[in-house]
């Protein structure tokens, strides 16, 4: 396959960077299933979605098109009110979700399936056909809101829709009216809606029937909040506001009726959210403007402290919040003309599996449930990204322009001196100018340091960015496996650099995947264990100088460490003599064994043995380790710790039997210079004393089968990784350095104790040694000899 | 053989001898190169291995090189000689004499013990499922164009080694081409 050309590599990052808002965005709805959904976010939505559509366009990429197209149709019909939010719909979206990925791999790729090309094709169709029509109420709110049937004319779609929700939530609807300068009229109207924001929603912004004499300009905008007036006057002090109410007359009985069955039905609707979130201000533009002066209100977010409008929804939010969802999904495509009526209620929120749902196989639902194996069914996507670019803050990039020019100035003064001790001739170096030159020398070292960690910087990113990816995994495969897990995420803000990021989403998806399949119980189980029916799996980071932690734990049923010796002996992994002789953590530690796995059933979601030993080779790689700790019946921690950056480390450079190898020096704990006879043999292991402790002791030249030279002393370098220590001998030391590690490629991936190789300027490579891998197989050795 | 016999060997052509040029002379055409539509000749890079002619498609080779310095990897594969520094990229160096039965061991040719490589010895850098690997080859010989009427399925005998590597023989006046495949040569 051709690598796609630059342009298209250009589509696949800007795609991705939309897929991945768009996810974002989905993931709080589904989070909040059940209440009420944000309609900025619903906007926020479909925007990217029909930037998608236009961008897919753009680059003739006609399935990620179309199926854009289709999803935009969808969410324009949910946030103009037409449609509901209900399971089947936030279902199908995130479906949509996951064929745009898979849509945009093929294309990184430069291929197209033809099974991908029907998948996409049958998912726009399903978009097209979900909708549900909404309760025709007898009186639209609109009429008995007190406006001018001019103004009126002017609203969109969307801004009329919002205005009859308002209207008929019985918020009250106020006129703001503000005149400004025509030289700063930008500004002040957007310090107005930042005060207006957190006391309501701004539906429109419109240009003032009444002028704003001869150098101003007025606006309208209409507004709905339920804050008093006091308040809302206090909240607008400073600004040339004035206010006039919008009287919304009484509704009449029949409307009255039609609102309270409105209310009483379980379909959701569209409303403003209590909850102060505050998720990055998008930059989208106003929905295709008709006329006149807008600003781009919707581009922010709404801190609408609007709880729902009756009681009674209100508690019966608690209670059928969920019962929306017990309609299953399924009918609303054969169920056109009503709202089913409320179903028991069920348990709610976060991630659930289908135990807590009414039961869904209908066979309308059969399209539905097939698309959902199929897309089990192939091979799980990596979750790494399709492209290699990182977004990098304009103010660093800047600082990095500065510390460039800084380096031309030293370069002028260095060049100064040249030319003058060039001109000077024969004249031999005056003191001054060996002074002169070794200042700016040190003056180079220091910017070039300063430059090295700057860019290092510009490498880091979060690793919210593969929690998040993370997260929606995880609904998918709680379904599946039918559990109900909360999925609690923290330290996202923690940064690594890109690559270690990147190698991480491979094995963090193998951990999450193995905890839900084997480490959480059924939720009948977790019951019957006096546990919580739903279990809680966390993914948490945290910077330990460094380093970073990352752990992956679970409060399921733990590791059988008994199972584990069974498992390991059957399969001979291990003799029983050894079993014998291991502790409890020993035990725990084999199931990092290649070949080891103690599912019962092989489901093609894990479960083949090949899980974990390839974790920590993958982690091994970028020199981290793994660690697990676990308790039957309580949970199981697996800690991933590794580097923080990997491009450049500090490296001691050592020399055995005449090669040379680089250890990376944040593993090393120590050096010392040992005699040849200082090396005792405890039972027949080799051991030194230091300072009283026994430390074990390998050969670097017999570990690596070279041939072994006599030496007077040895060097040890005591490497040491959580609570295991080591010492390995080396014949001699040649310093300290600053180098840029590079992986071994592909084919060089099974050399053991080896994790890249770096330049030390000679042309000829240095290998860098991999200190864990060392360090247990140092520690192993010393393990079986005994 | 006698000079005269020498002389009329030269004059009159051997069977397999590629004479086409002079068959279109002949047949009068007026100079268009007359292959059959599906005779298009495809290029091989060839070189040699203790003295034998091999080849490989130029497709698959990405540049060829003066071995540089390699730095040896412990316990790794008999065949990986060890690793080198490319314009900033590591890629492994193997030997695949051994495989293809010209030699017992691999040679010493990284390590301080190694001895300097030999002045027509070079690294073809060659393009492979699994990324860019160098294979050293004792020189280079250059580029062959071979005809698909020219090449050969392998005689039985031949197969040295428990790998498919070779795929076929080209046979192009009186050279004789063992063809390789880069994958099965560089499999582990």
């Amino acid at each position: 396959m051709s690598p796609p050309s630059k342009a298209l590599a250009e589509f696949v990052a800007e795609a991705t960077e939309i897929l991945e808002a768009l996810g974002k965005d989905l993931l709080v709805l589904d989070e909040r299933r059940g209440q009420e959904a944000d309609p900025d976010r619903v906007n926020g939505i479909f925007r990217a979605a029909h930037s998608l559509k236009g961008l897919a366009g753009l680059f003739g990429q006609e399935r990620i098109s179309r199926l854009a197209h289709g999803t935009e149709d969808l969410l324009d019909r949910l946030r103009l009110g037409k449609l509901h939010l209900n399971d089947a719909v936030l279902d199908t979206l995130i479906e949509a979700l996951d064929a745009f990925q898979a849509l945009l791999a093929e294309t990184a790729r430069g291929t197209e399936t033809d099974g991908l090309t029907r998948r996409a094709d049958g998912m726009a169709e399903r978009l097209g056909r979900l909708g549900e029509v909404s309760v025709a109420l007898d009186e639209d709110p609109l009429e008995r809101l007190e406006l001018d049937a001019q103004v009126r004319s002017v609203f969109t779609e969307y801004e009329e829709h919002r205005l009859r929700e308002n209207v008929r939530k019985g918020v009250s609807m106020w006129r703001v009216r503000a005149a400004f300068d025509l030289s700063d009229f930008d500004m002040g109207l957007a310090d107005l809606n930042t005060r207006l924001k957190p006391l309501g929603e701004v539906i429109s912004t419109l240009p003032s029937a009444q002028p704003g004499g001869a150098h101003g300009i007025a606006f309208d905008l209409i507004f709905g909040t339920q804050v008093s007036l006091p308040e809302l006057e206090s909240g607008l002090k400073g600004t040339p506001a004035e206010l006039a109410r919008l009287a919304v007359r009484p509704a009449t009985i029949r409307s009255a009726e039609a609102l309270v069955r409105a209310t009483e039905s379980p379909a959701i609707v569209l409303g403003t959210l209590g909850v102060a979130s505050a998720p990055e201000a998008s930059t989208g533009t106003s929905p295709p403007s008709k006329r006149g002066v807008r600003a781009a209100v919707e581009g922010g977010t709404h801190q609408s402290l609007l709880p729902l409008a009756s009681e009674r929804s209100d508690t019966e939010q608690g209670e059928t919040g969920a019962s929306a969802h017990g309609v299953p999904g399924q009918e609303s495509e054969s169920d056109e003309e009503h709202v089913p009526s409320a179903k028991g209620p069920s348990l709610v929120t976060y991630l659930q599996g289908p135990g807590g749902r009414a039961p869904a196989a209908t066979p309308p639902g059969a399209p539905h449930a097939g698309a959902g194996a199929a897309s089990s069914a192939l091979a799980e996507p990596s979750l790494r990204s399709l492209t290699q670019t990182v977004r990098v803050d304009i103010g660093k990039l800047d600082g990095l322009i500065n510390m460039v020019g800084e380096l031309l100035l030293i370069k002028a003064s260095l060049q100064r001196l040249a030319e003058s001790a060039r001109q000077d001739g024969v004249v031999p170096l005056s003191k001054l100018f060996g002074q002169e030159l070794a200042r700016e020398t040190r003056g180079l070292e220091r910017k070039l340091e300063a430059l090295q960690e700057g860019l290092l910087e510009a490498r880091m990113v979060p690793v919210g960015q593969v929690f998040d990816k993370l997260a929606r995994l995880v609904r998918r495969i709680t379904r599946e496996a039918g559990k109900e897990i909360d999925f609690v995420i923290g330290g996202g803000e923690v940064e690594l650099d890109k690559l270690i990021v990147e190698e991480l989403s491979d094995p963090l998806m193998h951990l999450i995947r193995n905890a839900i399949d084997h480490g959480v119980e059924s939720p009948d189980m977790r019951l019957a264990a006096g546990k919580p029916r739903r279990a809680v799996v966390s993914l948490r980071a945290e910077q330990k100088g460094n380093h970073v932690v990352i752990q992956v734990s679970d409060d399921g049923a733990g590791i059988d460490e008994l199972r584990v010796r069974e498992v390991a002996l059957t399969r001979g992994l291990i003799t029983h003599a050894q079993a014998e002789e291991m502790g409890r953590r020993e035990l725990l530690n084999l199931i990092f064994l290649p070949g080891f796995s103690t599912a019962r059933s092989v489901s093609e979601l894990s479960g083949r043995g090949v899980g974990l030993d390839v974790v920590k080779n993958n982690l091994g790689n970028l020199s981290g380790i793994i660690d697990v700790w676990s308790e039957r019946g309580k949970g199981t921690a697996f800690h991933l710790t590794l580097p923080v950056t990997l491009a450049i480390i500090r490296a001691l450079v050592v020399g055995v039997s005449a090669r040379t190898y680089a250890v990376p020096l944040n593993s090393v704990l120590e050096i010392l210079s040992v005699q040849p006879r200082e090396i005792r043999t405890m039972e027949r292991r080799e051991v030194l004393d230091v300072r009283g402790q026994t430390l074990p002791f390998v050969r670097l030249s017999r570990l690596f089968g070279l041939p072994e030279r006599p030496v007077s002393r040895y060097f040890v370098v005591v490497v040491g990784l959580a609570q295991e220590r080591l010492g390995i001998a080396v014949d001699e030391l040649h310093g300290q350095q600053d180098i840029v590690t590079k992986p071994l490629g592909g084919r060089l991936q099974s050399v053991r104790g080896i994790s890249g190789a770096t330049d030390l300027g000679n042309r000829r490579p240095v290998l860098v040694l991999d200190v864990a891998a060392l360090l247990e197989e140092g520690l192993a050795l010393e393990r079986r000899r005994a | 053989m006698s000079r005269f016999a020498e002389l009329l060997d030269d004059f009159f052509f051997r069977p397999d001898e590629d004479v086409s040029g002079l068959q279109d002379f002949a047949a009068g055409s007026d100079g268009v190169a007359s292959a059959a539509p599906e005779e298009v000749p495809e290029e091989y890079l060839s070189f040699r291995l203790e003295g034998e002619a091999y080849a490989v498609p130029i497709r698959a080779v990405r540049e060829i090189s003066k071995v540089p310095p390699l730095t040896e990897i412990p316990r790794a594969e008999p065949h990986l000689l060890g690793v080198m520094n490319l314009r900033g990229e590591l890629l492994p160096a193997y030997d695949i004499k051994v495989r293809l039965g010209l030699a017992e061991r691999a040679p010493l040719v990284a390590g301080p013990d190694a001895p300097v490589p030999p002045r027509d010895a070079r690294i073809l850098v060659l393009r492979t499922e699994t990324g860019p690997a160098g294979v050293w080859v004792d020189t280079v010989s250059g580029v062959v164009k071979l005809k698909p009427s020219m090449l050969e399925p392998p005689p039985p005998g031949l197969r040295r080694g428990d790998k498919d590597c070779v795929v076929g023989i080209g046979r192009r006046g009186p050279s004789l081409y063992i063809l390789l495949d880069p994958e099965q040569a560089l499999a582990p």
